[in-house]
């Protein structure tokens, strides 16, 4: 078996279980990550995976991108994408299996009770989740203001687009460091 | 089928901070309107309780809703295809030449903002209606339990969800 191919599987093996336990989001798989990858496999040191840790921050899509670019120094770019497949197949299949069942029922009234019932619970669940990405951020009360002056811009302003929101905080912070 | 791909592979690049439910929200559902309100909370609970990354698992409920499989495979796909090669490439130009401190900055004022939607757009959808007062109380009970003290998600929206329901079906049958 060749090397390249061994990594790969060994790739498939760390993550498509922490798909299927990653109940609660990606920092509850942080931990399992780095056990992992620093750890029993090797692939990146201390310091590189919290580097890798704060470039998947930074970047755009899910948080848990974490897992491509351990991919990525593991394997290169098929690597990257073979960990991506591996840690959203599982449980996006899960999830699909859970959809279809749903919307199954869609129009009873035990469909639209729990619709109903469900929803204060998500919009709490939203809020919980800004709240927990306020509090690990590296930033510190540095990003509570900007945070807190665009929910209020965009509740004040629901036709305010948020991207040009990003993009003044963005340059905001930038001329601040430049400085 | 092309339309879905294009509007979650732009929901992919542009969601910052790790805000795509709140993204997902203005972007699919107040924007295109393809799914209302009820069905996208309903799609952000059962995204966070099952495992799996929340916006990808409420990618997939959406793209399923709209187009059954296909639709499932062509929103997943357009929203993490995007993120992948930005996220390598960035690790490549980080070993290559580091990090700039101002751009790094960029991006956390970026995220900064974003955490702004994500509080926004809860804000927005927080239940309203003549009978909200339970509602609002299970939601109030939720941002306590979860966001501020941290209690593991799944036991609370285990108790409270059931609840939650009780009254909804209650308040359907005074209805």
């Amino acid at each position: 078996m060749p090397d390249d191919f061994r990594t790969l599987l060994a790739l498939v093996l760390v993550f498509v279980p922490l798909s299927l336990l990653s109940i609660g989001g990606g920092a509850s798989l942080l931990a399992d990550m780095e056990h992992q990858s620093v750890g029993v496999r090797g692939w990146t040191t201390p310091r590189e995976f919290a580097d890798l840790f704060a470039i998947s921050r930074a970047a755009p899509g899910p948080g848990t991108m974490l897992a491509a670019l351990i991919g990525w120094k593991a394997a290169g770019w098929t690597g990257a994408v073979t960990a991506t497949v591996a840690l959203y197949l599982p449980s996006s299949l899960l999830v699909y299996g859970a959809a279809r069942l749903w919307s199954r029922w869609r129009g009873s009234v035990w469909h639209t009770a729990v619709e109903r019932g469900l929803a204060p619970v998500a919009a709490g669940l939203l809020m919980s989740g800004g709240i927990a990405v306020l509090r690990t951020s590296p930033g510190g009360p540095a990003v509570w203001a900007p945070a807190v002056i665009a929910t209020v811009l965009l509740l004040r302003w629901p036709r305010l687009h948020p991207l040009a929101l990003f993009a003044a905080s963005g340059a905001l912070f930038g001329v601040v460091a430049l400085w | 089928m092309p339309a879905i791909f294009v509007a979650f592979s732009w929901l992919g690049v542009t969601s910052f901070g790790g805000n795509t439910a709140a993204w997902l929200y203005h972007q699919i559902a107040q924007r295109r309107q393809w799914v209302t309100d009820a069905e996208f909370l309903s799609g952000v609970a059962l995204s966070r309780i099952m495992p799996g990354s929340g916006g990808v698992n409420l990618t997939v409920q959406v793209g399923q809703r709209l187009r059954g499989s296909a639709g499932a495979v062509a929103a997943v796909v357009g929203l993490l295809s995007g993120p992948l090669v930005i996220v390598v490439a960035l690790a490549v130009a980080y070993t290559r030449i580091g990090w700039n401190p101002a751009v790094r900055a960029v991006l956390d004022g970026i995220a900064a903002a974003a955490i702004g939607l994500t509080f926004a757009t809860g804000l927005k959808l927080l239940p309203s209606g003549s009978a909200r007062f339970g509602p609002l109380a299970v939601t109030l009970a939720t941002v306590l339990c979860v966001g501020v003290l941290r209690w593991p998600m799944l036991p609370v929206v285990l108790c409270l969800a059931p609840i939650s329901i009780g009254l909804a079906l209650a308040r359907g049958r005074n209805a």
